[in-house]
């Protein structure tokens, strides 16, 4: 066991998940290595079956690794899970509340599952709730909560006995905006406090809001692991010109894509978004197109790589709602494409 | 949070607790529960005992083992399954407590729904057929061994990989109608073929309901210390494949 307080909160050395026999089963996680510093918050980004999951079950001690090492705050996960334990949290996907049981009986639960002393479970029950404005609704069975409610609530168990570490796995997904922005705020607030937050997710603006660091696993395999911004800088390629043309801004995506510069335009709402490698080039282009054509520009920016961009780019996933492709872009005739929408 | 093995040992029997009561407010009166748990035996009972002219000591006896055999092995493969599905599982198995102290807490839950219904089942033989018990103290030692070592024989099948409470349960009432044909509840022990007799005594439930005679009518064919003793290492023998079972569910993800 290391001691020293500048240990990692998460180190993964080689770390892999095989489901069925050698050679013939699925390879989830494919011999991966990360460490996650202390007091950051650890984005762990992925398309749907990337691994995500597995690996942050592998690191709460639900699933056996079939090869590597997880050392947690200084302790071998394999041989020392004990201390490991009493120091996480874990707020699953599925919030994993006893819905025949009322929020209080919930907390109650936890509190004496985790030891914490008798003398503060009601304090703390009682803070918690409070906190996550469930106090009022605390003697209703939770099979009458809504959602959101019972997401809320779940990160309140994850968190009754203090952990050091908090593992929060698709905290948002589903949830109404004021649910989402109220567990936004919780996970920067428990951060601020001192607790390390890996955070598995596939919401890019979630992770660019939140994240201090993100990993992106595809195929089982970290793709790539930095600061948001540094991954964005890494990826200035994938810059744009967003704009917004009146009357019919929808008829003009054909034009846009053939402009010259452009690699590809993505319809995102009403406007275009027409990526380009210079965009100080192609500016004037669609100012001179507008006016060609008769068109009002309603709104006109320059927009550099998004991180759902730079997810996009290294997972080879396409994008969006609809997608022109230009020749010069990538040698292709102009197709349509789906794409992902969201604005930075 | 305390420290030490003296201090851990404590906290492991809090936590073990812990899951007990919570179980038992959440899926006492679940209808899974209910059915399998507590109407199974009484309707076997009285489907074999109806119109057979057995004495009234002797009834309670039958009664007292097939309801601690189907209710305490009840609630294993009904609570485990339902908690993987809904992901409440994952906070037992995520908590800072053995795998032993977590079955044992799980134990204790099909163990005191046994000992309740037994209860119940005593009282009507009681109060309402005038059953007089032999041996109170042996009843007590048989209902409580016996509790805890049906409710470690649902655990195995709770501890099969799987998220559907059907993959278990219709496989581990298929073992209990199979054990209550071989162990000497409606055919007693004197009167089987040696062969059969042979088979009966690797059925826990042969030593159960010997104990159950022996406490209730004294008319046991078993010494009661054996039946005591195999009680006992029958539960101790249980809990190993529910270890192994979850380790194995551990490394298939469940």
């Amino acid at each position: 066991m290391v001691t020293s307080h500048d240990v990692e909160a998460i180190e993964v050395e080689n770390l892999t998940k095989r489901y069925g026999r050698p050679g013939e089963g699925v390879l989830a996680v494919d011999h991966i290595s990360f460490a996650v510093h202390r007091g950051e918050v650890f984005g762990f980004l992925g398309p749907n079956g990337a691994g995500k999951t597995t690996t942050q079950r592998m690191l709460t001690t639900l699933l056996e690794p079939s090869e590597g090492r997880i050392i947690i705050n200084g302790y071998d996960l394999a041989r020392d899970a004990y201390p490991v334990k009493r120091q996480m949290g874990l707020v699953p996907e599925e919030s994993n509340v006893y819905t025949e049981l009322t929020a209080w009986d919930n907390l109650m639960f936890t509190a004496r599952l985790y030891r914490v002393p008798r003398k503060e479970r009601a304090e703390r029950a009682r803070e918690l709730l409070q906190a996550f404005g469930l106090w009022e609704k605390r003697d209703i069975k939770v099979e009458a909560f809504s959602k959101g409610m019972r997401r809320r609530l779940s990160i309140a168990m994850a968190i009754v006995h203090r952990p050091s570490l908090l593992f929060l796995d698709e905290p948002t997904p589903g949830l109404d905006a004021q649910s989402t922005r109220a567990i936004r705020d919780l996970v920067r607030r428990l951060n601020a406090e001192g607790t390390t937050i890996f955070l598995t997710t596939h919401q890019i603006e979630e992770a660019n809001q939140l994240c201090d660091r993100v990993a992106i696993i595809n195929h089982g395999r970290i793709a790539a692991i930095d600061t948001p911004e540094r991954l964005k800088r890494a990826f200035q390629r994938v810059q744009s010109v967003e704009v917004a043309l009146e009357p019919d801004g929808q008829r003009h995506g054909d034009a846009l894509a053939a402009l010259p510069g452009v690699t590809t335009a993505v319809k995102m709402g009403d406007k275009w978004r027409l990526y380009t490698q210079d965009p100080s080039s192609l500016l004037p282009l669609v100012v001179d197109y507008a006016r060609e054509h008769q068109a009002r520009i309603v709104s006109l920016s320059t927009l550099g790589p998004s991180l759902e961009d730079v997810f996009l780019e290294i997972t080879g996933q396409s994008v969006g709602t609809v997608r022109h492709e230009t020749q010069e872009g990538d040698g292709r005739r102009p197709g349509m494409r789906g794409r992902r929408g969201g604005r930075r | 949070m305390t420290d030490g093995w003296q201090e851990r040992v404590i906290d492991e029997i809090a936590q073990a607790w812990t899951v007990t009561v919570k179980d038992i407010k959440v899926y006492y009166l679940r209808p899974g529960m209910i059915m399998f748990g507590v109407l199974m035996p009484f309707f076997l009972f009285f489907s074999f005992s109806i119109r057979r002219h057995i004495a009234a000591t002797q009834g309670e006896a039958r009664l007292l083992a097939l309801t601690l055999l189907f209710t305490a092995a009840a609630a294993g493969p009904f609570i485990i399954p339902l908690e993987r599905r809904l992901g409440t599982y994952d906070r037992l198995m995520a908590a800072p407590m053995s795998l032993l102290t977590l079955l044992l807490g799980k134990m204790a839950v099909g163990a005191l729904f046994a000992i309740a219904v037994s209860l119940v089942a005593l009282l009507a033989g009681v109060l309402v057929f005038g059953v007089a018990v032999a041996h109170p103290w042996l009843l007590a030692v048989g209902i409580l061994l016996g509790a805890c070592c049906f409710a470690a024989l649902g655990l195995v099948f709770g501890s099969i990989p799987t998220r559907s409470p059907g993959d278990v349960q219709m496989p581990s009432v298929l073992l209990r109608w199979g054990l209550l044909f071989i162990s000497g509840v409606f055919v007693p022990l004197r009167d089987m073929a040696p062969l059969a007799r042979a088979v009966a005594y690797l059925s826990p439930l042969t030593y159960a309901q010997d104990l159950m005679d022996h406490a209730v009518a004294g008319t046991g064919m078993l010494s009661p210390h054996l039946d005591v003793a195999a009680l006992l290492l029958f539960g101790i023998l249980f809990l190993s494949p529910s270890i192994w079972l979850h380790r194995r569910s551990r490394q298939l993800g469940y």
